[in-house]
């Protein structure tokens, strides 16, 4: 346990952004504190100042807006698990909060913290990538945006400054595309995901892909957008044959990044199969029609 | 057992229910100590190593240390054990796996107490590790303990399997493999003393077993029986780890020099890292039937990885093998399981004893046989299974209670349902249904040694009540079932009796509570105290009623003819006069099964007085394309002799169904990785399947109003009939426990369920 750890809960954002400013590289903010404690309390968290930002209000809020849609880096997962503004807007989002950790951590954890924290198996993030989310990070001059594949510099390195806060999150609204969420973990709840994904995709009046995004977690340092396999599929009919080529095609990028790893045996495998199961009622709803 | 009975059998509130609601019950890291020391354990670094020097001397100059103890403080004998003595409580001169004890801190606060240990210099002399128990048996291998690497062998032999094996129509032969598992309880251990004002050093701690506690710590440090009393607190779960020595010995050590109050409490992460574990198993089977799927021998060799220490590992060695057969009738059996030592965290008791991995075999084996003689695999096992009559591996002849039979024919209607309606129900396209079914065999008790228990009654002047028993509730329920015990057989409601439980000073031994015994063995202790007690106050009211004693019974109080209720007489005076006359008015009971040792060549004896037995239905869907399983329900038939309290029966039922599901699909503990509760995944209530107990009642003659017992069985089958349902659904057979995400991908690639290229 580090015990020499000083902590401070400033009332304001300003408060908040002043400290960081002075004392930046000293400090670790707590923005739920459902990572951050448990690295105290193991001794691993070296900061000398624990800032608590969990309940500053200016970083509440979800509302939909003509820049899009914005989120506040302080809503828990609980909020976005419950508000009909994301169920509507960006559900794939919504459904990375089914299955987050256990309902009392849903509660305290917050979407900021779970991307300040930058592991490579947020749930949230593949969602917020697919989403083309701007992150704005406040500091005490003003605010920086950054495309939210810019965050994170390494596994548990976040590219966040050490003068800066998360404030929100603005997502380019799902808009009746097909947007999905997916997940495999060691059990049904309270799992780190083994593997976790995310889409947003259309398809024009001929039935081919006109628009697609696609996310991959915990299989790569950090999580990141499958460029590659969206212009592959892209003007493609998606049938089956095609999405199983697609999963390949993801599972050799993630190959491509991460290398060979003993996990890799299985993550080959099952980010094809997980591939091919998120979009397979796309290749569905074509027959019905 | 069709007489009426207004306590057995009935859902009476748990004794203590209420107040563990109102939170009073104190747990083992929370009662109240004067200003009290904390401790903490240096553990080694190494997996195994000679300690040459353990150089505490700047830790004891550390501000707040008040001692630091090395192996040489320990007046006593410094090893414990307790069937095999072979682990000290501090480490003299080697570690045999990293986390073994080398020093004890005792500091004015925690921070102090780790601070110290970073103080502490251990000079270490490594030793060539020993990984495998294949490591461990090759010849001229590294010695972890100096009588060698092999603790103990386990035979059974019975006629001839070779010639059996030519008669057979069909013949399996397979390897089996499981996973060290750490059990998991609620509460991490943890517990406290201090020394009374009559010099008693007093411990209080989460305990499975307080008089083995007791012997342990009296013979750590060299003193008389009556120096140490142990009490349990109240108990978060045990599951096997909390029969083993874990805080007790330091606590004792602790009070012995310094006099002070001390508490000691376990993180989870000492507690996965230095509490026992489940054995892995390595099974090699060969089972043979003939054409009807008669089974007709069966040879295995086992091999049991104990780790560091033995622990409950010769337990564990011996059921394995008496347990082998499953619950059928084989007319030839080979079987040799070995304990071996490896530098790995000690393998102890947990919930089955091995009988959960050995299950995992055999069930597999009958899976494997019904495929290949085209037979369903319920009809196979209703061929095998054991009846009254039957002779077991052992030789022993099997007289009444062998409800295996009602078992199997109790999931039979679901189980045909669901073959014929739910199994092909499935319509996403990445999804196939399976169904299983796993039957089990559990013999109550230790195996082929004497397991005696004791209790007392007491009434008092007034009429009131007291059962005395040195039996722990872990949570499972004993102290209510004991009540419900004496108070059939007193006539009284359990509810007015009072209960001294688990207490050295008070109570008397009642062995563990493990090898799902005390129902069965205490029980029938605590029914022996009842009658004899009974006895006294029927005989005095002859005396006072002048009516023969055959026609009295006791009733709510009185001593009450049996059919005039108005001749009658209040316990309270019937006490108050057989007091005046010195008639005692404690009595004790006392029960040990009746068993014959087993022989060292032939495993031929009686292992056990009698038997539990069960069979579990799984229906489950698989994700071929990620390796994900859902165990959709599981129906699950134990005969259990009589249920004394069935809602506790089905309380244990979806416990171990839990546990079970835990060990197919997901728990495994890797030694030097797996930390906490963080990376060691036990399911949650989001992985329970929808669960249907069903409760058969097989008398035990030999058991309190029938009962056997039901706390490790409830977990045996379910493993079992999952993987038998898994590979049902995958046409693909998984032989390594867990069946995680991996193996379960990797057989659906296997089978061709699922592939690279193409997903069908």
């Amino acid at each position: 346990m580090n015990t020499d750890l000083e902590y401070a809960r400033p009332g304001t954002l300003e408060e908040a952004l002043d400290f960081l400013w002075n004392h930046g590289k000293e400090t670790n903010l707590l923005a739920g504190g459902t990572d951050v404690v448990i690295d105290v309390r193991s001794g691993k968290l070296r900061a000398k100042y624990l800032v608590d930002i969990s309940r500053l209000s200016d970083l509440k809020g979800i509302e939909i807006k003509e820049e899009g849609l914005v989120i506040g880096a302080g809503v828990t997962l609980s909020e976005i698990h419950d508000s009909q503004i994301i169920s509507r807007f960006a559900p794939s989002l919504r459904k990375s909060s089914f299955n987050f950790a256990s309902r009392q951590i849903r509660n305290t954890a917050t979407i900021g913290g779970n991307v300040g924290n930058a592991s490579p198996s947020a749930d949230t993030v593949p969602p917020l990538i697919v989403h083309e989310t701007t992150a704005v990070l406040g500091n005490v001059n003003g605010e920086r945006r950054v495309p939210i594949d810019y965050l994170f510099a390494g596994p548990y390195k976040s590219a966040v400054r050490p003068e800066e806060i998360i404030v929100r999150f603005i997502l380019k609204p799902a808009e009746g595309k097909f947007n999905d969420f997916q997940k495999i973990g060691r059990r049904k709840s309270l799992a780190i995901a083994r593997i976790n994904m995310a889409v947003l995709a259309e398809k024009d009046g001929e039935g081919t892909f006109s628009f697609i995004r696609l996310a991959l977690g915990s299989s790569t340092p950090t999580p990141r957008r499958m460029k590659d396999v969206e212009d592959f599929l892209m003007g493609k009919r998606p049938d089956r044959a095609l999405l199983i080529e697609g999963g390949l095609k993801m599972a050799e990028k993630m190959i491509e990044v991460s290398g060979r790893r003993p996990s890799t045996v299985y993550k080959e495998k099952a980010v094809q199969g997980l591939f091919v199961r998120m979009l397979y009622p796309m290749v569905e709803h074509e027959r019905r029609s | 057992m069709k007489e009426d009975l207004r306590s057995v059998g009935k859902n009476i509130p748990r004794i203590g229910a209420i107040e563990r609601l109102k939170g009073r019950p104190v747990f083992s890291a929370d009662f109240e100590l004067e200003d009290p020391l904390t401790l903490k354990v240096l553990r080694s670094s190494r997996a195994h190593a000679r300690v040459v020097k353990v150089d505490v001397e700047d830790a004891c100059k550390m501000d707040e240390v008040v001692k630091v103890f090395a192996a040489k403080d320990i007046p006593g004998k410094n090893l414990t054990g307790i069937i095999n003595k072979d682990h000290p409580l501090l480490v003299l001169d080697k570690a045999r796996f990293a986390g073994d004890a080398i020093a004890l801190v005792a500091a004015e606060s925690e921070e102090a107490a780790e601070k110290a240990l970073s103080a502490i210099k251990v000079t270490y002399e490594d030793l060539p590790e020993v990984r495998t128990p294949e490591e461990a048996l090759k010849e001229g291998a590294p010695r972890i303990h100096e009588k060698g690497n092999l603790l103990f062998t386990r035979k059974v032999r019975k006629g001839d399997v070779k010639k059996a094996f030519k008669k057979c129509a069909a013949v399996v032969d397979k390897t089996y493999q499981t996973s060290f598992l750490e059990h998991t309880y609620l509460e991490p251990d943890a517990g406290g003393g201090y020394v009374d004002a009559d010099g008693t050093f007093v411990i209080i701690a989460s305990t499975q077993n307080p008089h083995y506690d007791h012997g342990e710590v009296v013979s750590l440090l060299g003193v008389e029986n009556h120096q140490v009393r142990i009490i349990q607190a109240a108990t978060g779960g045990g599951f096997g780890s909390k029969l083993d020595l874990n805080v007790q010995g330091f606590i004792g050590l602790a009070l012995y020099y310094l006099k002070r109050p001390v508490r000691y409490v376990y993180t989870r992460e000492e507690a996965f890292l230095v509490t026992a574990k489940r054995h892995p198993l390595t099974i090699v089977m060969k089972t043979g039937a003939d054409r009807d799927g008669k089974l007709l021998a069966m040879k295995t060799r086992v091999v049991c990885d104990t780790g560091a220490y033995g622990s409950y590992g010769i337990a564990v060695a011996s059921r394995t093998a008496v347990h082998a057969t499953g619950p059928y009738e084989i007319g030839n059996v080979d079987v040799e399981a070995l304990c071996v030592y490896t530098n790995k965290p000690f393998a102890g008791a947990m919930r089955g004893f091995g009988a959960p991995q050995t299950a995992f075999a055999h069930e597999s084996q009958m899976d494997l046989l019904a495929k290949e003689l085209n037979m369903d695999p319920l009809a196979m096992r209703r061929v095998n299974a054991l009846k009254p009559g039957s002779n077991t591996g052992t030789g022993q002849a099997l007289k009444a209670s062998v409800g295996i039979d009602e078992c199997l024919d109790a999931v039979r209607p679901q189980y045909e349902q669901a073959l014929k309606e739910w199994r092909g129900g499935e319509t996403s396209p990445f999804k196939r249904r399976g169904v299983g079914i796993g039957a089990m065999w559990y013999g109550i008790g230790n195996t082929g040694m004497q397991n005696p228990s004791t209790a007392q009654i007491e009434i008092g002047t007034d009429g009131s009540l007291t059962l005395y028993t040195g039996c722990a509730d872990i949570g499972q329920g004993s102290t209510t079932v004991l009540s419900q015990i004496a108070a059939e057989t007193l006539g009284v409601s359990p509810e007015t009796i009072l209960t001294v439980v688990a207490d050295t000073k008070h109570t008397t031994n009642a062995g563990a509570t493990s090898a799902s015994r005390q129902t069965y063995i205490s029980g029938n202790a605590v029914k022996d105290a009842a009658e004899k007690l009974s006895e006294v106050l029927l005989t005095e009211g002859v005396d006072l009623l002048k009516v023969p004693k055959n026609s009295l019974v006791l009733d709510s109080g009185f001593v009450r003819h049996v059919s005039n209720p108005g001749k009658s007489v209040a316990l309270s005076k019937i006490v108050k006069l057989a007091h005046k006359k010195g008639i005692p008015l404690k009595w004790q009971g006392y029960f040990d099964p009746v068993t014959v040792p087993l022989d060292p060549e032939t495993g031929e004896g009686v292992p056990y007085a009698t038997y539990a037995f069960a069979c579990h239905l799984a229906l489950v869907t698989v994700d071929i394309a990620t390796g994900e399983v859902t165990v959709n329900k599981i129906v699950a038939a134990h005969d259990v002799g009589k249920a004394i309290h069935p809602e506790g029966v089905i309380g244990q039922i979806c416990g171990g169904v839990a546990m079970g599901v835990g060990f197919a699909l997901m728990e495994e503990y890797i030694p030097g990785e797996t930390e906490s509760m963080k990376d060691y995944y036990v399911p949650t209530c989001s992985d329970m399947p929808e669960i249907v107990p069903i409760i058969i009642e097989s008398p035990e003659p030999s058991g309190p109003f029938g009962a056997k017992g039901v706390g490790e069985p409830a977990l045996i089958p379910t493993a079992p009939a999952i993987l038998n349902a898994l590979s049902d659904a995958l046409g693909e057979r998984i032989y390594h426990l867990p069946a995680n995400l991996e193996r379960v991908l990797s057989t659906s690639v296997i089978s061709g369920l699922f592939s690279l290229k193409e997903v069908t």
